[in-house]
């Protein structure tokens, strides 16, 4: 473990979040879709369990396996708040909420990032 | 492809799509009394929209599109109107099977979904400038 490691830990955390707002936008696209089943990411911390084991390759482009995948998004049927007549199962009050976790956590990462980056900064500076 | 501009793809499908529907809606509630030109003619007949989710290959998500825009069958409202030129031999015009309080529910369901819509947009335009705002003042 690289003694820097949060570094990548927060765009790990961000590029999680980037995925996850964009299955947040194809959820309220779909908002009207019928038969369309809410999707949502597996949580981040069984991310970082799996990342553990991510196979590493000589080039990062080979291995490379994106969030976006079909094995990463998981189908959250149980905690949809309500079906319609149609089989939807989007909740767009919910997927406001989701927005604004994602939006949150963001921040924080952006803010975390930003204060230890200023400090790497001041000791280079002096 | 980034997951952020792949939402913005999204959100721009959803507010095409969502588009599409006011447009429905307007047309509905234009015609709400265009009634046939000869007598007995059939008046306009309601169209209804319906959307699908659809794979979008380039960037692995799924996006919505519309995916037809077909006719309402129920029946016209019937209006006993001897003087209209569309009246049939019992006096009776068929008027539009559009109701108002339906195109409206639906109006608003649409304002709602293309509101989320832009919302999503904002939200990732927000995203995006947080990062870009991690660059500012340490240089």
């Amino acid at each position: 473990m690289e003694p820097m490691y949060l570094f990548s830990l927060v765009s790990l955390q961000q590029e999680w979040l980037s995925s996850r707002q964009s299955l947040v936008a194809q959820n309220i696209a779909n908002a009207n879709s019928p038969g369309y089943q809410t999707a949502d990411l597996v949580p981040f911390s069984k991310v970082l369990d799996k990342s553990a084991l991510l196979m590493s390759g000589q080039d990062p482009s080979h291995i490379r396996t994106s969030l976006l995948d079909v094995h990463s998004v998981g189908d959250r049927r149980a905690e949809t708040w309500e079906t319609s007549h149609s089989g939807n199962s989007v909740s767009l009050e919910n997927e406001m909420i989701k927005s604004g976790e994602i939006r949150g956590a963001f921040s924080l990462g952006a803010g975390v990032l930003k204060a230890f980056h200023s400090m790497w900064l001041s000791s280079l500076k002096g | 492809m980034d997951p952020l501009a792949a939402s913005l793809k999204i959100a721009s499908a959803g507010l095409a799509a969502q588009s599409t529907r006011l447009r429905v809606v307007s047309e509905n509630m234009a015609n709400a009394f265009s009634t046939g030109k000869t007598p007995g003619a059939e008046p306009y007949q309601r169209k209804t929209v319906s959307f699908a989710s659809e794979l979008d290959r380039a960037s692995g998500t799924t996006l919505v599109k519309v995916s037809s825009i077909g006719v309402d069958s129920s029946p016209f409202n019937v209006e006993h109107d001897p003087g209209n030129r569309a009246a049939d031999a019992k006096g009776d015009v068929k008027l539009p099977n559009v109701n108002m309080l339906v195109e409206l529910a639906d109006m608003r369901e649409a304002n709602r979904a293309y509101e989320a819509d832009l919302q999503v947009m904002k939200q990732v335009r927000d995203l995006a400038s947080m990062t870009v705002d991690l660059l500012k003042g340490s240089l």
